[in-house]
Protein backbone atom coordinates (compact mmCIF):
# COMPACT_ATOMS: atom_id res chain seq x y z
CA UNK A 1 0.00 0.00 0.00
CA UNK A 2 1.59 3.79 -0.88
CA UNK A 3 1.41 6.57 1.37
CA UNK A 4 -1.58 8.04 -0.66
CA UNK A 5 -3.06 4.89 -0.34
CA UNK A 6 -3.19 4.41 3.56
CA UNK A 7 -3.62 8.31 4.15
CA UNK A 8 -6.26 9.02 1.42
CA UNK A 9 -7.81 6.32 -0.82
CA UNK A 10 -8.22 3.59 1.62
CA UNK A 11 -7.98 5.34 5.36
CA UNK A 12 -7.80 2.66 7.92
CA UNK A 13 -10.54 4.88 9.81
CA UNK A 14 -12.41 6.68 7.76
CA UNK A 15 -12.97 4.28 4.56
CA UNK A 16 -12.03 0.68 5.83
CA UNK A 17 -13.66 1.84 9.16
CA UNK A 18 -11.30 0.32 11.87
CA UNK A 19 -9.98 0.80 15.26
CA UNK A 20 -12.95 2.93 15.69
CA UNK A 21 -13.29 1.75 19.57
CA UNK A 22 -10.07 3.67 20.36
CA UNK A 23 -10.58 6.78 17.75
CA UNK A 24 -13.60 7.74 19.70
CA UNK A 25 -12.64 7.05 23.54
CA UNK A 26 -9.10 9.26 23.27
CA UNK A 27 -10.02 11.87 20.96
CA UNK A 28 -11.67 14.70 24.00
CA UNK A 29 -8.48 16.24 23.61
CA UNK A 30 -5.85 17.00 20.53
CA UNK A 31 -2.88 16.49 22.72
CA UNK A 32 -4.01 12.62 23.49
CA UNK A 33 -4.92 11.80 20.23
CA UNK A 34 -1.67 12.94 18.72
CA UNK A 35 0.10 10.67 21.21
CA UNK A 36 -2.25 7.70 20.73
CA UNK A 37 -1.91 7.89 16.87
CA UNK A 38 1.48 8.32 17.44
CA UNK A 39 1.40 5.18 19.58
CA UNK A 40 -0.33 3.31 16.72
CA UNK A 41 2.19 4.68 13.46
CA UNK A 42 5.41 2.99 16.29
CA UNK A 43 3.63 -0.19 16.63
CA UNK A 44 2.28 -0.63 13.11
CA UNK A 45 5.63 0.14 11.40
CA UNK A 46 7.43 -1.84 14.15
CA UNK A 47 5.09 -4.89 13.85
CA UNK A 48 5.00 -5.13 10.35
CA UNK A 49 8.62 -4.57 9.80
CA UNK A 50 9.39 -8.09 11.86
CA UNK A 51 6.72 -9.68 10.54
CA UNK A 52 8.15 -9.59 7.21
CA UNK A 53 11.75 -9.84 8.40
CA UNK A 54 10.71 -13.31 9.61
CA UNK A 55 7.93 -14.50 7.03
CA UNK A 56 10.01 -17.06 5.67
CA UNK A 57 10.93 -18.53 8.61
CA UNK A 58 7.17 -18.31 10.26
CA UNK A 59 5.69 -21.69 10.31
CA UNK A 60 2.17 -21.07 8.73
CA UNK A 61 0.25 -22.99 11.57
CA UNK A 62 1.26 -19.93 13.91
CA UNK A 63 1.17 -17.53 12.13
CA UNK A 64 -1.37 -15.61 13.76
CA UNK A 65 0.37 -15.94 17.43
CA UNK A 66 3.44 -15.12 16.23
CA UNK A 67 2.04 -11.90 14.16
CA UNK A 68 0.28 -11.26 18.05
CA UNK A 69 3.16 -12.18 19.90
CA UNK A 70 5.68 -9.21 18.05
CA UNK A 71 2.42 -6.66 18.07
CA UNK A 72 2.30 -6.73 21.99
CA UNK A 73 6.16 -6.19 22.28
CA UNK A 74 5.61 -3.78 20.86
CA UNK A 75 2.59 -1.93 22.43
CA UNK A 76 3.86 -2.63 25.11
CA UNK A 77 7.45 -1.14 25.03
CA UNK A 78 5.57 1.82 23.64
CA UNK A 79 3.12 1.55 27.02
CA UNK A 80 6.29 1.21 29.57
CA UNK A 81 8.04 4.37 28.22
CA UNK A 82 4.51 5.88 28.19
CA UNK A 83 4.10 4.97 32.07
CA UNK A 84 7.94 6.39 33.06
CA UNK A 85 8.31 9.60 30.51
CA UNK A 86 4.87 10.84 30.62
CA UNK A 87 2.92 9.79 32.89
CA UNK A 88 -0.05 12.43 32.83
CA UNK A 89 -0.60 11.19 29.08
CA UNK A 90 -0.59 7.34 30.43
CA UNK A 91 -3.49 7.92 32.59
CA UNK A 92 -5.40 10.08 30.39
CA UNK A 93 -5.32 7.61 27.40
CA UNK A 94 -6.09 4.78 30.30
CA UNK A 95 -6.27 1.08 28.67
CA UNK A 96 -6.25 2.53 25.04
CA UNK A 97 -2.77 1.88 24.59
CA UNK A 98 -2.61 -1.41 25.99
CA UNK A 99 -5.48 -1.94 23.31
CA UNK A 100 -3.48 -1.12 20.35
CA UNK A 101 -3.14 -5.30 20.28
CA UNK A 102 -6.78 -5.30 19.90
CA UNK A 103 -6.60 -2.97 17.12
CA UNK A 104 -7.97 -4.70 13.48
CA UNK A 105 -5.35 -1.95 11.63
CA UNK A 106 -2.35 -3.15 13.19
CA UNK A 107 -2.88 -6.88 12.94
CA UNK A 108 -4.78 -6.33 9.61
CA UNK A 109 -1.72 -5.59 7.45
CA UNK A 110 0.78 -7.83 9.34
CA UNK A 111 -1.28 -10.55 8.22
CA UNK A 112 -2.37 -9.02 4.79
CA UNK A 113 0.51 -7.57 3.53
CA UNK A 114 3.79 -7.86 5.62
CA UNK A 115 3.63 -11.52 5.92
CA UNK A 116 3.96 -11.72 1.88
CA UNK A 117 6.09 -8.60 1.31
CA UNK A 118 9.47 -7.14 1.92
CA UNK A 119 10.59 -5.24 4.93
CA UNK A 120 10.68 -1.72 3.34
CA UNK A 121 7.24 -2.22 1.25
CA UNK A 122 5.83 -3.15 4.62
CA UNK A 123 7.58 -0.44 6.47
CA UNK A 124 6.05 2.31 3.76
CA UNK A 125 2.79 0.22 4.27
CA UNK A 126 2.78 0.26 8.31
CA UNK A 127 3.49 3.97 8.23
CA UNK A 128 0.80 4.78 5.56
CA UNK A 129 -2.08 2.77 7.44
CA UNK A 130 -0.39 4.40 10.62
CA UNK A 131 -0.71 7.78 9.44
CA UNK A 132 -3.76 7.76 8.37
CA UNK A 133 -5.27 6.57 11.64
CA UNK A 134 -3.48 9.55 13.57
CA UNK A 135 -4.21 11.77 10.53
CA UNK A 136 -8.35 10.86 11.27
CA UNK A 137 -7.18 11.11 15.13
CA UNK A 138 -6.17 14.49 14.60
CA UNK A 139 -9.25 15.80 12.82
CA UNK A 140 -11.99 14.35 15.16
CA UNK A 141 -9.22 15.51 18.20
CA UNK A 142 -8.87 18.91 17.24
CA UNK A 143 -12.78 19.27 16.80
CA UNK A 144 -14.09 17.73 19.52
CA UNK A 145 -11.36 19.64 21.96
CA UNK A 146 -12.06 22.98 19.90
CA UNK A 147 -15.53 23.08 20.24
CA UNK A 148 -15.93 21.42 23.14
CA UNK A 149 -13.73 23.23 25.41
CA UNK A 150 -12.60 26.04 23.09
CA UNK A 151 -9.24 25.13 23.67
CA UNK A 152 -6.31 23.75 21.35
CA UNK A 153 -3.61 21.85 23.23
CA UNK A 154 -4.86 23.33 26.84
CA UNK A 155 -4.67 27.37 25.47
CA UNK A 156 -7.96 29.02 24.76
CA UNK A 157 -8.34 29.93 21.39
CA UNK A 158 -12.25 30.69 21.03
CA UNK A 159 -12.39 33.41 23.51
CA UNK A 160 -15.47 32.76 26.60
CA UNK A 161 -17.17 35.83 26.26
CA UNK A 162 -18.22 34.94 22.38
CA UNK A 163 -18.34 30.83 22.58
CA UNK A 164 -19.92 29.04 24.88
CA UNK A 165 -17.94 25.53 24.48
CA UNK A 166 -20.81 22.91 23.63
CA UNK A 167 -19.92 20.54 26.68
CA UNK A 168 -21.77 17.52 24.45
CA UNK A 169 -18.67 17.15 21.91
CA UNK A 170 -16.01 16.10 24.71
CA UNK A 171 -18.78 13.43 25.78
CA UNK A 172 -19.48 10.03 23.69
CA UNK A 173 -21.91 11.45 21.44
CA UNK A 174 -19.77 14.36 20.63
CA UNK A 175 -17.68 11.32 19.51
CA UNK A 176 -19.35 9.69 17.15
CA UNK A 177 -20.89 12.52 15.33
CA UNK A 178 -17.75 13.98 14.38
CA UNK A 179 -16.57 10.28 13.65
CA UNK A 180 -19.59 9.68 11.48
CA UNK A 181 -18.35 13.72 9.46
CA UNK A 182 -15.51 12.69 8.97
CA UNK A 183 -15.89 9.59 7.13
CA UNK A 184 -18.95 11.28 5.15
CA UNK A 185 -16.12 13.90 4.19
CA UNK A 186 -13.69 11.46 3.53
CA UNK A 187 -16.64 9.10 1.08
CA UNK A 188 -17.87 12.13 -0.34
CA UNK A 189 -14.51 13.80 -1.40
CA UNK A 190 -12.61 11.16 -1.97
CA UNK A 191 -15.20 10.01 -5.21
CA UNK A 192 -16.08 6.28 -6.09
CA UNK A 193 -12.79 4.46 -6.26
CA UNK A 194 -14.29 1.17 -6.83
CA UNK A 195 -16.08 1.51 -10.43
CA UNK A 196 -12.59 3.18 -11.60
CA UNK A 197 -11.08 -0.03 -10.60
CA UNK A 198 -13.29 -2.64 -12.02
CA UNK A 199 -12.81 -0.97 -15.34
CA UNK B 1 7.27 -34.55 13.04
CA UNK B 2 10.47 -32.63 11.50
CA UNK B 3 7.88 -29.53 11.03
CA UNK B 4 6.21 -29.69 14.13
CA UNK B 5 9.70 -29.71 16.32
CA UNK B 6 10.83 -26.49 14.25
CA UNK B 7 7.48 -24.96 14.65
CA UNK B 8 7.89 -25.05 18.83
CA UNK B 9 10.95 -24.17 18.11
CA UNK B 10 10.20 -20.88 16.32
CA UNK B 11 7.67 -20.65 19.01
CA UNK B 12 10.09 -21.03 21.82
CA UNK B 13 12.54 -18.78 20.71
CA UNK B 14 10.29 -16.09 19.71
CA UNK B 15 8.25 -16.03 23.08
CA UNK B 16 12.00 -15.81 24.75
CA UNK B 17 13.19 -13.22 23.29
CA UNK B 18 9.95 -11.30 23.39
CA UNK B 19 9.75 -11.62 27.16
CA UNK B 20 13.32 -11.31 27.28
CA UNK B 21 13.29 -7.51 26.13
CA UNK B 22 10.15 -6.52 28.05
CA UNK B 23 11.86 -7.66 30.95
CA UNK B 24 14.53 -5.44 29.76
CA UNK B 25 12.62 -2.66 29.43
CA UNK B 26 10.38 -3.09 32.41
CA UNK B 27 13.65 -2.83 34.69
CA UNK B 28 15.34 0.28 32.65
CA UNK B 29 11.92 2.17 33.22
CA UNK B 30 10.88 0.72 36.75
CA UNK B 31 12.71 3.78 38.90
CA UNK B 32 10.52 6.65 36.41
CA UNK B 33 7.35 4.63 36.93
CA UNK B 34 8.55 4.56 40.97
CA UNK B 35 8.92 8.08 40.99
CA UNK B 36 5.49 8.74 39.08
CA UNK B 37 3.88 6.02 41.88
CA UNK B 38 5.79 8.24 44.39
CA UNK B 39 4.31 11.90 43.21
CA UNK B 40 1.18 10.27 42.82
CA UNK B 41 1.20 9.31 46.79
CA UNK B 42 2.04 12.91 47.61
CA UNK B 43 -0.53 14.62 45.48
CA UNK B 44 -2.85 12.61 47.30
CA UNK B 45 -1.75 13.26 50.46
CA UNK B 46 -1.56 17.25 50.24
CA UNK B 47 -4.71 17.19 48.87
CA UNK B 48 -6.28 15.38 51.81
CA UNK B 49 -4.52 17.80 53.94
CA UNK B 50 -5.61 20.19 51.96
CA UNK B 51 -2.10 21.82 51.97
CA UNK B 52 -2.25 24.42 48.94
CA UNK B 53 -0.78 23.70 45.87
CA UNK B 54 -2.12 23.90 42.23
CA UNK B 55 -2.49 21.69 39.23
CA UNK B 56 0.27 23.06 37.53
CA UNK B 57 3.06 22.30 40.31
CA UNK B 58 5.55 20.31 38.52
CA UNK B 59 6.71 17.08 40.13
CA UNK B 60 9.46 18.81 41.89
CA UNK B 61 7.79 21.66 43.18
CA UNK B 62 4.96 19.39 45.06
CA UNK B 63 7.81 16.86 46.59
CA UNK B 64 9.07 20.08 47.52
CA UNK B 65 5.50 21.48 49.49
CA UNK B 66 5.76 17.73 50.73
CA UNK B 67 9.12 17.88 52.30
CA UNK B 68 8.53 21.38 53.87
CA UNK B 69 5.40 20.71 55.14
CA UNK B 70 4.81 17.01 55.93
CA UNK B 71 6.61 14.80 58.81
CA UNK B 72 6.42 10.87 58.25
CA UNK B 73 6.31 9.23 61.60
CA UNK B 74 5.79 5.52 62.49
CA UNK B 75 3.71 4.86 64.60
CA UNK B 76 3.49 1.58 65.57
CA UNK B 77 3.36 -0.61 62.17
CA UNK B 78 1.86 2.02 60.22
CA UNK B 79 2.64 5.18 59.16
CA UNK B 80 1.08 9.09 59.43
CA UNK B 81 1.51 12.22 57.83
CA UNK B 82 1.48 15.14 59.94
CA UNK B 83 0.85 18.58 58.42
CA UNK B 84 2.87 21.39 60.57
CA UNK B 85 4.46 24.52 59.34
CA UNK B 86 7.82 24.87 59.97
CA UNK B 87 7.47 27.07 62.66
CA UNK B 88 5.11 25.54 64.87
CA UNK B 89 5.84 21.66 64.89
CA UNK B 90 4.60 21.27 68.67
CA UNK B 91 0.80 21.94 67.28
CA UNK B 92 0.21 20.20 64.06
CA UNK B 93 -2.44 21.46 62.26
CA UNK B 94 -3.72 17.99 60.51
CA UNK B 95 -2.74 14.20 60.37
CA UNK B 96 -3.25 11.84 57.27
CA UNK B 97 -3.25 8.29 57.54
CA UNK B 98 -3.49 5.92 54.61
CA UNK B 99 -6.37 2.94 53.92
CA UNK B 100 -5.87 0.06 51.59
CA UNK B 101 -7.87 -2.80 51.42
CA UNK B 102 -10.05 -4.98 48.79
CA UNK B 103 -12.64 -3.30 46.66
CA UNK B 104 -15.39 -4.73 44.73
CA UNK B 105 -13.33 -5.63 41.98
CA UNK B 106 -9.60 -4.56 42.77
CA UNK B 107 -7.48 -2.94 45.85
CA UNK B 108 -8.89 0.40 46.93
CA UNK B 109 -5.72 2.91 48.51
CA UNK B 110 -5.95 5.88 49.64
CA UNK B 111 -5.15 8.74 52.22
CA UNK B 112 -7.99 9.89 55.66
CA UNK B 113 -6.60 13.47 57.06
CA UNK B 114 -8.02 14.22 60.69
CA UNK B 115 -8.00 17.84 61.67
CA UNK B 116 -5.66 18.69 64.64
CA UNK B 117 -8.64 17.30 67.20
CA UNK B 118 -7.72 13.89 65.84
CA UNK B 119 -11.19 13.24 65.37
CA UNK B 120 -12.80 15.77 62.38
CA UNK B 121 -12.20 14.70 59.16
CA UNK B 122 -10.56 17.33 57.17
CA UNK B 123 -10.04 15.34 53.65
CA UNK B 124 -10.47 11.65 51.94
CA UNK B 125 -8.57 10.86 48.71
CA UNK B 126 -8.33 7.96 46.88
CA UNK B 127 -5.16 6.93 44.84
CA UNK B 128 -6.31 3.96 43.54
CA UNK B 129 -9.22 2.24 43.02
CA UNK B 130 -10.94 -0.11 40.26
CA UNK B 131 -14.50 0.05 41.13
CA UNK B 132 -17.06 0.05 38.31
CA UNK B 133 -17.14 3.38 36.80
CA UNK B 134 -20.26 5.29 37.00
CA UNK B 135 -21.45 3.34 40.08
CA UNK B 136 -18.67 2.48 42.53
CA UNK B 137 -16.12 4.38 40.86
CA UNK B 138 -18.00 7.68 42.26
CA UNK B 139 -16.27 6.94 45.32
CA UNK B 140 -13.44 9.19 43.79
CA UNK B 141 -15.74 11.83 42.81
CA UNK B 142 -15.48 15.09 44.28
CA UNK B 143 -18.97 15.20 45.95
CA UNK B 144 -18.55 11.81 47.24
CA UNK B 145 -15.42 12.66 49.15
CA UNK B 146 -16.74 16.01 50.19
CA UNK B 147 -19.49 14.49 52.05
CA UNK B 148 -16.44 13.09 54.22
CA UNK B 149 -14.94 16.75 55.07
CA UNK B 150 -15.91 17.96 58.89
CA UNK B 151 -17.92 14.40 59.51
CA UNK B 152 -16.50 12.63 62.99
CA UNK B 153 -14.61 9.32 63.13
CA UNK B 154 -16.51 8.70 66.10
CA UNK B 155 -20.42 8.19 66.55
CA UNK B 156 -22.54 10.05 69.42
CA UNK B 157 -21.41 7.18 71.74
CA UNK B 158 -18.18 7.70 71.14
CA UNK B 159 -17.55 4.27 69.16
CA UNK B 160 -15.26 4.51 66.55
CA UNK B 161 -15.77 3.82 62.72
CA UNK B 162 -18.00 5.80 59.45
CA UNK B 163 -21.19 4.72 58.66
CA UNK B 164 -21.95 5.29 55.15
CA UNK B 165 -25.58 5.01 54.29
CA UNK B 166 -26.57 4.10 57.80
CA UNK B 167 -28.70 6.48 60.20
CA UNK B 168 -27.55 9.74 60.13
CA UNK B 169 -25.17 11.16 62.28
CA UNK B 170 -22.20 13.10 62.97
CA UNK B 171 -19.59 10.18 61.22
CA UNK B 172 -22.41 9.22 58.85
CA UNK B 173 -22.05 10.09 54.88
CA UNK B 174 -24.69 8.99 52.34
CA UNK B 175 -23.86 5.83 49.89
CA UNK B 176 -23.87 5.68 46.28
CA UNK B 177 -27.20 4.06 44.88
CA UNK B 178 -26.14 1.24 42.92
CA UNK B 179 -23.00 0.63 44.58
CA UNK B 180 -23.87 -0.98 48.00
CA UNK B 181 -21.05 -3.49 47.73
CA UNK B 182 -18.39 -0.77 46.57
CA UNK B 183 -19.88 1.02 49.60
CA UNK B 184 -19.80 -1.39 52.24
CA UNK B 185 -16.00 -2.65 51.49
CA UNK B 186 -14.75 1.47 51.45
CA UNK B 187 -16.61 1.45 55.31
CA UNK B 188 -15.18 -1.91 56.17
CA UNK B 189 -11.88 -0.47 55.38
CA UNK B 190 -11.87 2.86 57.03
CA UNK B 191 -13.25 1.32 59.43
CA UNK B 192 -10.46 -0.63 60.13
CA UNK B 193 -8.07 2.12 59.46
CA UNK B 194 -9.93 4.34 62.17
CA UNK B 195 -9.85 1.75 64.36
CA UNK B 196 -6.60 1.03 64.61
CA UNK B 197 -5.76 4.63 64.74
CA UNK B 198 -7.95 5.51 67.84
CA UNK B 199 -6.38 2.24 69.44
CA UNK B 200 -2.98 3.41 68.98
CA UNK B 201 -3.55 6.83 70.32
CA UNK B 202 -5.62 5.18 73.73
CA UNK B 203 -1.92 3.27 73.89
CA UNK B 204 -0.05 6.59 73.84
CA UNK B 205 -2.52 8.13 76.33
Amino acid sequence: MTLKDGVWTVNPLAIQILGICSALAVTSRLESSLVMGAALIFVCVGSNLFVSLLRKYTPHRIRMIAEVAIIATFVILFDQFLKAFYWDMSKQLGPYVGLIITNCIVMGRAEAFALQNPPLLSIVDGLANGLGYAGGLAIIGLVRELLGTGKIFGHTVLLEQWYTPNQLMILAPGAFFTLGVVIAVFNALRGPQDEEENK
Amino acid sequence: MKGSLYTIGYAGVLGTLCALLLTGVASFTAPYKANNARVEEVLSILTALGIPHTPDDSAARLLEIFDASVRETQRGDSTIYIYASPDDEESPQAVAMRFAGPGLWGPIEGFLALEADRRTIRGLTFSRQEETPGLGGEIGASWFRDQFVGKTIVDRAAEPGISIGGEKGPNAVDAITGATMTCDKLEAILDGVIGKFVEERHEEQ
